[in-house]
């Protein structure tokens, strides 16, 4: 949208000073228009939607002239947290965010309490609504009304009908849970309790935050026992519990709710872990340090990252145990396994003997093989493969051909592919390129020179045009062995996704960061540099006298397949 | 009375954020009383400043406690098991709020709906069962129209003299069309070009199957009227398996009375190999023309999480051609999978057949999905950029045969 704001001006200068014999132009205008506004009329008009190839063209001369203003491209970074979020930045087409229509807009709840009769005088103003009082008390619940207010428009209602609907008694204790007016709730769930045998999972879960720190904080549990019973649990209606009794120093309960909360396979959230280190300051009891010790033993476990207010809290945390004296510092890890701070060795990435066998076969039997081996390959294919890989000695490399080959458009692909096995073959021993075979026939973009030049420095293997190659990129370097890299922007998430269970995909994602190496700028003759692969894992870890625990700032948008880059450092002095 | 208010006022906006005790502002019950009228005049002057002073706030908490009085608690029967019980008591409460849960729910539907292992699956469930339920009402109400417009039309003809008037045909009824067409779906058993359903995925949802089951039959229907039929086959049916008991569920008795012939056995041992197409979406090779001696296989599965590639496996794990149809050269694609259902791929085949026209044929495909046929000079020169080469070497051949036989014509002219 900002991108185009210049440009709408310049039309609509443009427009004012248009002449009236100008009338040819007009509707190239209008176009202008049009384009701007994305909707889909505005596409069917846009000449390139309907011309796929001339699209096609255009870009490639668009970058080529960029080559010409020799901008050097943006590097592509692989695990760094934040860094998809860029990219998609880059690659939005501008789009405008359509404002939805909703009627929660037009309708502003009065900010004082009004009686009956005003509030019917309202609702034959707005008598389009089919039901006021829902729409009503929802513009309340988005406006954050004061209590009084949805009082006296459930007064209005109770007096009109002579009794008060289960959605209003709701929406009514949001608004209550939102103000924290105790009483209130209080009073709403006591004739809940007498009007209805029981309730359902959103007025369950407003009454266990509402309640979670009032005197009456052990119904809170009652009521959770009952959610049990009629549906499913939620992380969130256990934080409110566990918030509830650590509010009420009932450590050892709200450890056991933790417990039980892990044991349902829910990951709790990170405000709720918070608490635990907020209220377990300063206490010199061993058993409560040890479960809290615990509960970072589990965000290993569990590959889960603090973000940086549950970092601070643990940081506290541990500044704040008697007698121990523990320091904290934030630092970021340099490219070498030593912790800046501190310079204490940071875990290995490599997996070990029996992670990485586990893996392997899984691959084997998953990614490669699958539901149906015709899916992505067949078995004379598999068979050829196999044999190829046992004939030669392990590889140090492994190429994605066709994805290194399709970094740019400005060379054709055999090119780039032969830069790159230049590059690589001064630095390492052994290459294994993988592609498909039409990469053999003589073309523009793969010219047969190239390709047999290539042949002296690589060993090449060829699938057939119509299987996947990444799969056997993958058992490839896993055949090789731990010390074998791979070449390749592909984020392989569909492969991980493949795999069976949660802690191969882990582990996985683990060797993927320790041994994938990704072409992060090209320019043909010019520039050729690599991000290397992370000699460090990016997971909460201690031996005993250090704590080193990575954490996600509250600037990065980190997804699910980055890691974040920040660390904390404890000492033990 | 005013001062008091004026100051309980003052206080309550100091107040009023912190909400910290509850019963701090005990108010004074009192009802509206006549000068409620007074203050209505007011409130039309914008002033409603005042409006709140007499109005009793905690007025609703004992309105409804008094109706509870009056209304006595009824009871579930205590032969229901309790969990059973509390579930449909919370499903009744959802549909309180205002969420789409289904009025009326029976035992079994509860059974499978506890079965469910998410909440959102669960909530999926009763939103279907919702709409389910909604679709059922309405039919019931148009119905009931219907049936009063009908005895109103009767009344009005009754008033009318009936008249027998001479015609040449009697009414033709929908038996007689039943007829005609299991003539035309007999004629294809025995002459007509074979189509085959290869039913052999068998690891789809229970709601995929029964949505294969139907898509079958709108197939079966369409294929029956056509003007030529195909002669249609379900290779691979395993007698009482799911997919059967579908079938017998849905079409009760006339499933045996059906002209399609249904085999345990596959298509590669009925048919020569080289005469097979599987059609898929995946295929490398575009569809060109419709081959009438071919037989096409269509793969009766449903995948609503999009599996890519499994009836392509299958097709190569038999060695078979395949082929998909030519959509991209046809439309300007928009959005959606280019995997259509099987109703509309037969729909397009029998135009195929019967007319041979892609453009007539294409147009069963759903019109959300793509912006309109592509124009033939820009079809070309997309086709061009394409087939450039394939094209020169073709213009090269036809520039051969031209001037061979332009040679032939002359040397058969100076013969003569």
């Amino acid at each position: 949208m900002g991108f185009f704001l210049p440009k709408r001006n310049w039309v609509l200068q443009t427009l004012t000073f248009l002449p009236v014999s100008a009338k040819q132009n007009f509707p190239a205008m209008c176009r202008c228009f049009t384009s701007i506004t994305s909707c889909r009329w505005a596409e069917s008009t846009d000449p390139k939607a309907f011309h796929p190839e001339i699209k096609r063209k255009d870009d490639n001369i668009r970058k080529k002239k960029a080559g010409k203003d020799r901008f050097p491209p943006k590097p592509f970074i692989a695990f760094v947290a934040g860094s998809s979020k860029m990219r998609a930045m880059d690659n939005t087409n501008n789009s405008v965010a359509n404002d939805s229509f909703s009627p929660l807009k037009i309708v502003s709840p009065p900010d004082t309490p009004l009686s009956a009769k005003e509030w019917e005088k309202l609702k034959e103003e707005y008598h389009h609504f089919k039901k006021f009082e829902d729409v009503m008390f929802d513009s309340m619940i988005n406006h954050h009304s004061p209590v009084d207010v949805a009082k006296s428009l459930l007064v209005a209602v109770a007096k009109r009908d002579g009794d008060v609907e289960y959605s209003y008694l709701v929406k009514y204790l949001a608004i209550c849970v939102f103000h924290k007016d105790i009483g209130e709730i209080y009073d709403v769930y006591n004739i809940m309790k007498a009007k209805y045998k029981s309730l359902e999972a959103s007025a369950y879960s407003l009454l266990i935050k509402g309640l979670s720190d009032s005197p009456h904080w052990k119904e809170t549990l009652v009521l959770l026992e009952k959610v049990k019973k009629v549906s499913f649990h939620s992380r969130q209606n256990y934080g409110d519990c566990i918030e509830g009794a650590l509010l009420n120093q009932e450590r050892n309960l709200a450890f056991e709710l933790f417990h039980e909360l892990v044991a349902e396979k829910l990951t709790p959230a990170l405000t709720t872990i918070k608490l635990f280190f907020d209220f377990c300051q300063s206490v010199k009891d061993d058993h409560v340090k040890n479960k809290c010790i615990d509960i970072l033993y589990y965000l290993r476990e569990n590959q889960i990252y603090p973000d940086e207010s549950l970092m601070l809290s643990i940081k506290q945390w541990f500044e704040s145990i008697p007698g121990e004296n523990w320091k904290g510092n934030l630092t970021t890890m340099s490219k070498s396994r030593q912790c800046c701070s501190c310079g204490h060795l940071l875990e290995d990435i490599n997996l070990n003997e029996e992670e990485f066998i586990n893996v392997k076969e899984k691959i084997k039997r998953d990614v490669i093989e699958g539901t149906d081996i015709f899916r992505n390959t067949s078995p004379q294919e598999l068979e050829r493969f196999q044999t190829f890989v046992n004939k030669h000695p392990p590889f140090d490399v492994v190429i994605d051909g066709l994805n290194v080959a399709k970094t740019t458009l400005l060379s054709p692909s055999s090119k780039t592919l032969l830069d790159v096995v230049d590059y690589l073959a001064q630095k390492y021993h052994r290459l294994l390129v993988l592609g498909r075979r039409h990469m053999l026939k003589n073309s523009f973009q793969w010219k047969k020179r190239d390709m047999d030049e290539m042949q002296k420095k690589a060993d090449f293997f060829f699938t057939d045009n119509a299987s996947k190659d990444d799969p056997f990129l993958l058992y490839a370097a896993f055949h090789s062995g731990g010390h074998c890299m791979m070449v390749t922007r592909d984020l392989l998430r569909d492969h991980k996704a493949v795999l069976s269970d949660s802690v191969t995909r882990r582990l996985f994602f683990k060797w993927q960061r320790g041994h994938q190496m990704v072409v992060s700028s090209y320019l043909p003759g010019k520039i050729l540099t690599f991000e290397d692969a992370l000699p460090y894992d990016t997971i909460v870890q201690t031996d005993g006298n250090t704590w080193h625990i990575p954490y996600d700032d509250n600037l990065s948008n980190r997804v699910s397949y980055e890691i974040p880059m920040k660390w904390l450092c404890l000492q033990k002095k | 009375m005013h001062l008091l208010n004026l100051i309980r006022r003052s206080a309550f906006n100091l107040i009023a954020p912190k909400m910290t005790k509850c019963g701090l502002f005990l108010t004074v019950p009192s009802k509206i009383s006549t000068c409620g009228t007074l203050r209505m005049i007011y409130l039309n002057k914008n002033i409603s400043k005042n409006a709140n002073e007499n109005i009793d706030l905690d007025e609703w908490k004992s309105v409804v406690l008094s109706g509870l009085e009056k209304e006595a608690f009824e009871k579930r029967s205590p032969e229901e098991e309790p969990n059973i019980a509390a579930i449909k008591e919370y499903i009744d409460m959802s549909r309180r709020l205002g969420k789409p849960v289904p009025e009326n729910i029976t035992e079994e539907q509860l059974k499978r709906l506890i079965e469910y292992p998410s909440v959102s699956s669960r909530n999926r469930y009763l939103a279907f069962l919702f709409s389910k339920e909604m679709k059922k009402n309405a039919d019931k109400e148009k119905k009931k129209k219907q049936q009063e417009e009908r005895e109103e039309l009767r009344k009005t003809m009754e008033n009318e003299e009936l008249i027998p008037k001479s015609r040449l045909f009697r009414a033709i009824w929908d038996s007689s069309m039943d007829v005609t067409y299991n003539w035309k779906a007999a004629q294809a058993m025995s002459f007509g070009q074979p189509l085959i359903f290869d039913m052999d995925y068998n690891d789809m949802s229970e709601r995929e199957l029964q949505n294969t089951v139907k898509q079958m039959m709108e197939c079966e229907g369409a294929n029956r009227k056509a003007v030529e039929p195909f002669h249609l086959y379900y290779c691979n049916f395993k007698e009482d398996g799911p997919y059967h008991k579908e079938f017998l569920k849905r079409y009760g008795d006339a499933w045996d009375n059906l002209f399609v012939t249904v085999t345990e056995k596959s298509y590669v041992e009925l048919f020569p190999r080289d005469q097979i197409v599987y059609l898929t979406a995946d295929s490398p090779t575009v569809m060109e023309t419709f081959d009438h001696n071919k037989i096409y296989i269509i793969g009766s599965l449903v995948d609503k999480t999009i599996r890519k590639g499994v009836s392509l496996a299958r097709a190569k794990r038999l060695k078979l051609a395949t082929a998909q149809l030519p959509l991209e050269r046809y439309f300007n694609w928009k959005t959606g999978a280019k995997v259509l259902t099987l109703d509309q791929m037969i729909m397009i085949l029998i135009t195929l057949k019967n007319t041979g026209n892609w453009k007539e044929a294409l147009e069963f495909v759903p019109k959300r999905k793509h912006e309109g046929f592509l124009d033939p000079s820009l079809q070309q020169f997309i086709h061009k950029q394409k087939n450039r080469k394939i094209s020169e070497q073709n213009f090269k051949k036809k520039l051969l045969v031209e001037e061979l036989s332009k040679k032939r014509l002359w040397n058969g002219l100076w013969e003569e």
